[in-house]
């Protein structure tokens, strides 16, 4: 540390405004402190709870003690953050520190969520520290006159840069980003990220400019995390999912007791629903006491909880994601993860949502849904301690956002072709695009396709006679800015008591396939359907004792490949446990019935179970790459295997296997096996056992609702543009059939390949198979891990309660074959 | 274009069922199709949303075909024969009207024919009607409840069947739906959805592809 700078008047000033309070800056603010001061740009790694705010937003107020001549009036730093309900609290603490300080900055909140008189007012003049997201950004982007706002910043901050890399959020911030640089030219850039697997790459995604000095900072403090896992009373050597509720609710009662307040995750909106109700069956008491927080509940009914956890009211929370980020809740003291989290970088989050102080331990409790997670649990704190945490892969050439983005411009202050172009070229998601892709988009926002004469009244985006792309409708301008955004969300209703008041939001296709005056489970509470008008469900409180819980479109997480990596390793370790590993310890009893009937995989091997039951000819596979690679390889496979002899199979998957079933003996042996399993032409026989229009069909949803073919009904609101209402399937099939060379389209398959097919992973599995040993068992009765599968493809077909009888069936069954 | 038919019987006269959207009476010599939507793709086209125009020359197309197929001397549209406010495609479909050969044209309105001045100049040799009634029945846009011993023939609600196989597999087709009072008719324009939430009623369902036509009860 430079001793000029700690000798600097703004040093001083905001180091004692720190000791005042009692705290002693840590290193690595020290260290961002002085990089912004000497005109840095970079990212800040820490955990949650050692002051990563104060890090970049005290560099930038000491810079400004030290250099107020480098900063003009209006806004001075920008605070980016992921969740509107971050930067409340945020403000808050910045304007505490301010005052403390003495200094005469205003610090504003702008959002969805904010009044239009406080936005009129923040228009006509900019506080010096705006707190916004993304998609507000964007929206000021399409104001008029808008650069005026922007040209004398001097900072921006992202704030939790790891959940916007990865998905279309990021690229709408490096398109800011890149559009700020280009009207201050010196801004500084900074992010602020928990640990990923991929820092260096989220810097440099972030901050791809040439011109400008980069740092990383890493905090040395490191979060102590305990991890126990909650062992069932006996286990059970044929194990399925969700059995274990009802019976684990008696062992995580007590710890909700012993805690202040306790946080429960679980993976799905509907197993919150689910547990909530456990959970108050288990300990009635607790009525009053419990809350249930997930996406669908109303935001009133959410910030309600949020506050009560912060006043510690609350005694515990059962919650989804909606919970993983957010302010830092004081009173929560422990954490439940119900069922593997499927990742490790969101079990490390969420265990970090306890015990938030700098040095205090974050506690989490493991609860298995079935006995196999505990393997699971095991390669979790294996991959903790190795800290070796998934990446955040950076997307690249969306050209849906691009489309937005342009038309975003023309709305605007309008645009000129080759300045944009220059701004795109320099962030890293367009850094590959090419002349003709953007001419494309041009053509496509000014003409609408390639045959001019097609689409005579199409004049979305006009270029005017100074060669400027302008939106002159106020339509359009009207219908884009209400489209600003990339978050697209399933058709939703809204829900709402007939007496006033809203329970929350509930998806179209679900609500829709309910008759009148059925029941069904929203934010704890059973209600009665009574009509739907204008885009909301009204309900009653019902009386009935049992109610559908819905299930929501994409439920279901994928297991990563970092933790499938470690869960390869556990299970062949699981043979012979260490005496420290308890989880694997306790599951000796499955894991030796399994090596007694069949095999346990080693790291270097591949099983392949063919199972004959009355049912008929079984093929298990087991790769360990989660259901969603699985679903694409049991297709391939069965493709193959269909090439050998015309056979149907029904197809089954969770995360460590998948299932192909035929009526038919299924012609598969030592000899031919590994034909089956090859690597040799992977791709083209995936292509051959998809139906890829149809998934790409699918993918074009998003894609048409952010490129603004689309136009998205509101809940609750009245004006829905009836007469512009279409789904983006008819749009894509529109689109094959005149417009083939539509980029859109071209992405919508590029995405199967990439997100859904998970092409790399595919081809790293299916390498990875060709070096093991393959392993073929033959048994005449179902196996530990191939029960949990079995159960899955049942679930789908079958009402609760005969799955449960059946299941029961099956297992009493399996376990006489085998005595 | 290949046509595949179809006939059944309704209140003891026979209706040929097409895989094209459109159900042809021979006792009148008549077709009938619903929901053609002339003007919807320049519609989205004027709101932002580049749609082509080939759309609609590809359903007046098909439609040729059919009067030219069945040598109809009658058109009856049940509704939705425009989308919304007159645009340019409202001119192609005129033009279009002047080429093929002069037969009789019905319109039963629907909620989507906001019939202007200027619209009724443009298409002054259509028959305009809200409903229409030719023995044994009644034509109508949006189906009333049923009423005893009138059978209504009507569009306006799209009606496609999901059909689900093994492994996820799902297929969405238009289809006619019939019970014991009505048929309702699929959307002649292939710009349209397909609603596919199943009725109240007991119906048939008579789903068609490229080359079938079949029943599903």
């Amino acid at each position: 540390m430079s001793s000029k700078f700690l000798e600097s008047e703004g040093f001083k000033i905001v180091e004692k405004h720190f000791i005042d309070k009692g705290h002693k800056p840590f290193t690595f603010q020290l260290k961002t402190w002085q990089s912004i001061g000497n005109n840095y740009s970079g990212i800040v790694v820490a955990p949650t709870g050692f002051g990563k705010t104060y890090s970049v937003f005290l560099g930038v107020i000491i810079d400004y003690l030290n250099h107020p001549e480098n900063y003009k009036k209006g806004l001075k730093l920008l605070w980016v953050s992921p969740l509107r309900s971050l930067a409340k609290d945020l403000a808050k603490a910045m304007n505490a520190a301010i005052e403390s300080i003495g200094l005469d900055w205003t610090v504003a909140v702008r959002n969805g969520d904010t009044p239009t008189k406080t936005r009129r007012q923040q228009e006509r003049l900019m506080p010096d520290v705006l707190l916004t997201t993304p998609e507000t950004i964007h929206l000021l982007f399409s104001q008029k006159n808008n650069s005026r706002w922007f040209k004398n910043i001097n900072c921006i901050a992202i704030d939790e840069w790891h959940e916007l890399l990865g998905n279309k959020r990021g690229i709408l911030t490096e398109l800011l980003i890149s559009r700020l640089k280009t009207l201050s030219p010196n801004l500084k850039i900074w992010g602020i990220t928990a640990t990923i697997g991929n820092l260096e790459e989220a810097k440099t995604v972030l901050i791809p400019y040439a011109d400008t000095k980069t740092i990383m900072i890493t905090a040395k403090e490191k979060k102590k995390i305990k991890i126990v896992s909650v062992l069932p009373n006996a286990i059970e050597v044929l194990p399925w999912s969700g059995h274990l509720g009802a019976s684990m609710s008696s062992k995580i009662v007590p710890i909700i007791y012993e805690n202040t307040t306790t946080l429960i995750f679980t993976n799905t909106r509907n197993q919150s629903e689910m547990w909530y109700q456990i959970i108050l069956d288990a300990a009635p008491d607790l009525a009053g006491q419990i809350a249930i927080h997930h996406g669908s509940i109303d935001a009133k009914l959410r910030n309600w909880i949020e506050d009560s956890i912060s006043e510690g009211k609350l005694k515990a929370v059962i919650c989804t994601s909606s919970l993983d980020l957010g302010v830092d809740f004081k009173p929560v003291d422990c954490v439940i993860q119900i069922g593997s989290s499927k990742g490790i970088a969101r079990f490390m989050q969420r265990a970090g949502r306890s015990g938030h102080s700098p040095y205090e331990t974050s506690k989490i409790y493991f609860v298995p849904t079935h006995s196999l997670e505990l393997i699971e649990i095991s390669a979790l704190k294996e991959a903790v301690k190795q800290h070796k945490i998934e990446s955040r892969l950076p997307l690249v050439l969306c050209f849906d956002v691009m489309v937005q983005f342009l038309i975003t411009l023309a709305v605007g202050e309008g645009f000129l072709a080759k300045e944009i172009y220059t701004l795109l070229k320099q962030t890293h998601a367009y850094a590959y695009l090419t002349e003709d892709e953007f001419s494309w988009a041009l053509l496509f926002i000014t003409q609408g396709g390639t045959t001019l004469k097609s689409y005579e009244e199409y004049h979305k985006v006009i270029k005017d006679e100074k060669n400027v792309y302008r939106v002159k409708s106020r339509r359009i301008s009207m219908l884009h800015r209400m489209n600003i955004g990339v978050i697209v969300s399933s058709s939703m209703l809204r829900v709402k008591f007939i007496s006033g008041g809203y329970v929350g939001m509930i998806e179209e296709y679900f609500i829709s396939r309910l008759k009148p005056k059925a029941s069904f489970v929203l934010a704890g509470r059973v209600l009665e359907m009574l009509h739907i008008k204008d885009m909301t469900v009204y309900v009653k409180i019902s009386k009935a004792k049992k109610a559908m819980i819905p299930s929501y479109n994409g439920g279901r997480l994928p297991l990563t490949s970092h933790l499938s990596h470690f869960l390869r390793i556990k299970l062949a370790d699981a043979l012979s446990p260490s005496i420290r590993e308890r989880e694997l310890k306790f599951l000796h009893p499955l894991i030796a019935r399994q090596g007694l009937h069949s095999h346990i995989p080693k790291a270097n091997e591949f099983l392949i179970e063919l199972i004959e039951t009355k049912e008929g000819y079984h093929i298990f596979m087991y790769p360990f790459e989660g259901r969603l690679v699985h679903e694409v390889m049991a297709a391939l496979i069965a493709y193959r295997l269909s090439k050998i002899t015309p056979l149907t199979f029904t197809i089954a998957m969770n995360d460590y296997g998948f299932e192909l079933l035929s009526d038919q003996a299924i012609p598969l042996n030592e000899d031919n096996v590994a034909s089956v399993v090859s690597k040799n032409n992977l791709m083209e026989d995936v292509v051959g056992s998809i139906n890829a229009s149809e998934m790409a069909s699918r993918k074009f949803r998003d894609i048409a609702v952010i490129a603004g073919l689309v136009v998205q009904s509101m809940p609750g609101k009245r004006q829905n543009n009836k007469s512009l209402q279409s789904s983006s399937g008819l749009i894509f099939r529109v689109l094959e059939d005149y417009e083939p060379q539509n980029l859109l389209l071209k992405q919508a398959y590029s995405e199967v390949f990439n997100q859904q097919l998970e092409e790399v992973r595919l081809r790293e599995a299916f390498i990875r198979i060709e070096n093991s040993d393959i392993i073929i068992k033959r048994s005449k009765s179902f196996t530990p891990l191939s029960f949990p599968i079995k159960v899955d493809s049942l679930r789908n077909s079958l009402s609760n309660e005969s799955l449960s009888k059946r299941i029961e069936r099956l297992q009493k069954e399996a376990l006489k074959n085998t005595k | 274009m290949n046509i595949v038919t179809k006939n059944i019987i309704c209140k003891n006269e026979t209706l040929t069922l097409t895989n094209h959207r459109a159900v042809y009476w021979p006792k009148q010599e008549m077709l009938i199709i619903s929901d053609l939507h002339v003007g919807k793709a320049a519609h989205f086209r004027k709101s932002g949303i580049p749609v082509s125009t080939e759309v609609l020359n590809n359903d007046l197309e098909r439609l040729k075909q059919l009067l030219s197929f069945f040598k109809a001397k009658q058109l009856m549209v049940v509704g939705d024969l425009f989308h919304a406010g007159i645009n340019n495609e409202f001119k192609i479909f005129r033009n279009w009207l002047d080429t093929v050969e002069k037969i009789n044209l019905i319109l039963v309105k629907g909620n989507h024919d906001k019939i202007s001045s200027e619209i009724s100049d443009l298409f002054f040799d259509w028959n305009i009607f809200t409903t229409h009634h030719i023995s044994p029945f009644n034509f109508i846009h949006e189906s009333l409840n049923s009423i005893d011993n009138v059978f209504q023939i009507s569009g306006h609600t799209h009606p496609g069947v999901l059909l689900k196989g093994k492994g996820k597999q799902r297929i969405k087709l238009p289809c006619y739906q019939i019970s014991k009072n009505q048929l309702i008719l699929p959307a002649f324009s292939l710009f349209t959805g397909l609603n596919t939430k199943p009725p109240l009623e007991k119906v048939i369902n008579y789903a068609f592809t490229e080359d079938h036509i079949f029943e599903l009860i």
